[in-house]
């Protein structure tokens, strides 16, 4: 069927601007990879009806993390002051603009189904809350860690002091009762730090050694290792496996000899069972890899033309025991990449840019559940999450397209 | 933070509510079964369509949406309505290389949602607007383009391959010396807050001119366009500033006759903020003036949320309002017909509410209405043009930050709901063969 649709979508593409008689080059090159040899790898289509509609007129704003809890729950954290006052939001001004819409809570639950089980998050007396919410996980003790990467531009407020940053992390039960806030709050950049964080984007665990990874982050430049019971730093490093550098590396130059620090953000840190840690260097374009105590052992440099915001976002693993793929995010070529954990080798990708089903604005963040299934989440303007099902082993192309469940 | 502060409040008093809410909403359909319901015609967003775009093209900002004869679905949208650092990226790209490009202003997609034509931006012998807004497709083919931009006060018209034909009101626009400036905010211009949206770096606007309602040498924000091919006459809803319909000869261009809220002659100095209950005089901003096959024209009155009809000659018939309370935008941004010989229906695209509202035409009386917000498929951000095709589907379009196009498959007449939510396929997620 995909063979078939993948001969349809092509030849479709070829009538279409055959007719038009332009942009062919590029149209030639698109097919010529669609049509190029195929390679084994596990696939997907997208499930265009998930999750379903929200209650109460709700809307998300930026998709800032996904994650999955242990009975396949779906997490996300979303920006609810990310929206047009007059245009998205004019139910809740005053006056009332309109019955729709109305910001969604920051944290929601969804089932395998799509329906929403729970909503939580924003500010609250007893804990700080991140200006910017960033990264949201789930623990075997079926804890919800979140992150923030916001920064508090003068002239700040009382809860956001002008100059500090977001510097700590929270820990919730999984309905949203406050656990543990890890982290001096509203301190400022320091790589080196044992006390605070430096705007955190995303958390993971090694729940045999209780210890959980900080990608650190979009101040820090760093991975950071906790103990997850008293939060307390036990160990982190850079890039290389160096000590942590705050120095300005000014911006990334594609074609530049690679940088010997992470850049901002490191967007992810990823322990595995068989004891590695893959971290998103993400606006250098590359992955690296690491034993659990730091050493460097391998990177992958991912299309490292790419400007800007960088093509390494967010990674997730395949299900298998031996998580033999890597799924990766590029929210700015705005495709997933399927790669093989051993040699680092994209084998696909699929996803293009749009605001259709199967199509991204600045896919953010990805997580698999127990089923091999894929769940990404779209920040900026793209505002909404997505779950890709997972169809099996099969023969694709080496770049996909939009994984569409069917064609008419 | 006061405000996320109360919603968590707010979201913790709810959490024991919380599933029954989940649950009314996915079991909506059945409980609404119950209820009195009206005949209308219902409707299901198939989430397929279009097709992908080739060459990673994306949408703008949609400001105009419409079908031609052959059921080929015209689009308008702004091309310079992106954020280059996160949407657009193949400009600092190696040749070909990684995504987005903005696609052309004016697509054609065939009834399948395959792109099969495009043209669109400046060229010789005519200027192109600022912010292209509305596009109307006549008897004979050809595509006509109004402008949303401050300054926009001319029409175009192309043949439906992009050759340029005429460019209409070309007059002297009046300066906007001395005047006071137009309230512009909902003319279309794409808000682009938060982070990673068009925000800063949106391209920057000619000064905005000032309404001038009783020119017979320009327009002013033509919005939306129908035909009286008989008549060889163009309605232009005329428009983001100026606050009249404008009838046109189809080949000179030439004003015919035009006229205001109740077939008054406009009086711009007497437009004001349309405030909840009021019956304003004048129009605020005209979105559109379709004509239906009895003669009647049927004028968009957006700010003001209501809907007047009109003979072809300019005299007040009736109103009606939709939505009322509606602020900002208004509720009342384009309509189609429905296709039976009788246009029994009227479907009115409601960007504010997010909703399409489906009116039985001779009483404007509401029927039914689907959609709500968000950016799954069947729902809407800013939904701002609406048309129907021969079979009796409906098309949308989305501006702002949604930037996309929709189809929903007409399911016939029948019982329908009040408010029929987001509709989605009752097959739900099963994939066709």
């Amino acid at each position: 069927m995909i063979r078939s649709r993948k001969l349809v979508f092509a030849s479709g593409l070829a009538l279409a601007l055959a007719a038009l008689g332009l942009g062919q080059h590029v149209l030639e090159a698109r097919v010529a990879r669609e049509s190029g040899h195929a390679v084994m790898a596990p696939r997907f289509e997208v499930d265009p009806l998930w999750p379903k509609p929200l209650p109460n007129h709700w809307v998300l704003g930026n998709v800032i993390g996904v994650g999955v809890d242990a009975q396949d729950h779906v997490f996300i954290v979303h920006r609810n002051d990310t929206f047009d006052a007059q245009t998205e939001i004019g139910a809740v001004q005053n006056p009332k603009l309109s019955d729709c819409c109305v910001p969604a809570p920051p944290v929601l639950e969804f089932d395998q189904a799509g329906n929403l089980i729970n909503a939580w998050g924003g500010p609250h007396a007893g804990y700080d809350w991140p200006s910017s919410n960033h990264g949201i996980s789930i623990d075997n003790k079926n804890n919800v860690w979140i992150g923030g990467n916001g920064t508090c531009p003068p002239p700040g407020t009382a809860d956001c002091p002008a100059g500090t940053i977001d510097s700590f992390i929270l820990k919730f039960t999984h309905d949203g009762k406050f656990l543990m806030e890890i982290g001096t709050p509203h301190a400022t950049v320091d790589s080196r730090s044992t006390t605070h964080f430096g705007r955190v984007a995303k958390i993971a665990f090694d729940v045999p050694a209780n210890e959980a990874y900080i990608a650190d982050g979009y101040g820090n430049k760093r991975v950071a290792v906790l103990d997850m019971d008293d939060g307390h730093i036990k160990r982190f490093w850079g890039a290389y496996g160096h000590v942590p550098s705050d120095s300005n590396p000014g911006p990334y130059i594609p074609g530049a000899p690679l940088d010997p620090q992470f850049r901002n953000p490191v967007h992810c840190a990823e322990p595995t069972p068989d004891g590695l840690v893959y971290v998103c260097d993400r606006v250098n374009d590359r992955l690296q890899v690491f034993t659990k105590d730091g050493k460097f052992v391998k990177e992958k440099i991912i299309k490292p033309w790419t400007p800007g915001d960088g093509s390494v976002w967010d990674i997730a693993f395949s299900r298998d025991p031996q998580q033999k793929y890597i799924f990766m995010a590029d929210g700015k070529n705005e495709m997933v990449y399927v790669v093989d954990r051993q040699s680092l080798d994209i084998l696909t990708s699929f996803g293009d840019g749009g605001r259709q089903p199967g199509e991204f604005f600045a896919v953010h963040s990805i997580a698999t559940d127990s089923k091999g299934n894929i769940f990404t989440a779209e920040t900026y303007e793209g505002k909404r999450i997505q779950k890709f099902v997972y169809k099996g082993m099969g023969m694709v192309a080496e770049n996909q397209g939009v994984v569409w469940p069917f064609r008419r | 933070m006061h405000r996320r502060g109360f919603l968590f409040g707010g979201s913790l008093l709810m959490l024991p509510l919380f599933a029954g809410a989940a649950q009314r909403s996915t079991r909506a359909p059945a409980a609404r079964a119950s209820a009195a319901r009206a005949q209308a015609p219902r409707f299901e967003v198939d989430p397929m369509w279009p097709d992908p775009m080739p060459n990673h093209w994306i949408l703008g900002s949609v400001t105009g949406l419409t079908i031609d004869a052959r059921d080929h679905v015209f689009v308008v949208n702004l091309t310079d309505s992106f954020n280059r650092r996160t949407e657009t990226g193949m400009e600092l790209n190696p040749p070909g290389e990684g995504c987005c490009a903005p696609s052309p202003n004016v697509l054609e997609l065939d009834a399948s949602g395959k792109v099969v034509g495009h043209f669109g931006g400046p060229g010789a012998g005519y200027q192109w607007p600022e912010m292209n807004a509305g596009v109307g497709v006549d008897g004979a083919g050809n595509v006509w383009i109004g402008g949303q931009g401050g300054a926009d006060s001319r029409i175009l018209k192309f043949s439906r391959d992009g050759q340029f034909i005429a460019e209409f009101g070309t007059g002297g626009a009046v300066a906007a010396a001395g005047s006071e400036r137009p309230d512009t905010a909902y003319g279309g211009v794409s808000p682009g807050r938060g982070r990673g949206g068009r925000g800063r770096g949106g391209p920057v606007r000619a000064p905005a001119l000032p309404a001038n309602s009783n020119s017979v040498e320009t327009f002013g924000g033509p919005a939306r366009f129908s035909f009286d091919a008989k008549a060889n006459e163009a309605y232009v809803a005329d428009g983001y500033r100026n606050h009249r319909v404008a009838v046109i000869d189809m080949t000179t261009g030439a004003i015919k006759r035009y006229w205001g809220a109740y077939g008054n002659k406009p009086d711009d100095s007497q437009s004001s903020k349309y405030a909840p209950g009021a019956s304003p005089k004048e129009f605020g901003v005209v979105r559109c003036a379709t004509l239906s096959t009895d003669g009647y024209v049927y004028v968009c009155d957006a700010t003001n949320d209501r809907i007047q009809v009109f003979t072809k000659a300019g005299t007040f018939v009736k109103e009606a309002s939709v939505e009322p309370q509606t602020l900002g935008g208004g509720s009342a941004w384009d309509i189609a017909f429905s296709r039976d010989p009788r246009q029994t229906y009227l479907y009115v695209a409601d960007g504010m509410n997010m909703k399409v509202h489906i009116l039985d035409r001779q009483s404007l009386k509401e029927l039914s209405s689907f959609g709500d917000g968000g950016r799954q498929p069947g729902e809407f951000y800013a939904v701002d043009a609406i048309a129907t095709d021969s079979k009796g589907n409906i098309y949308t379009a989305e501006t702002y930050e949604s930037k996309r196009i929709q189809k929903f498959q007409f399911k016939g007449v029948g019982p329908a709901p009040v408010n029929a939510g987001v509709v989605w396929p009752a097959a739900g997620r099963s994939a066709k063969p």
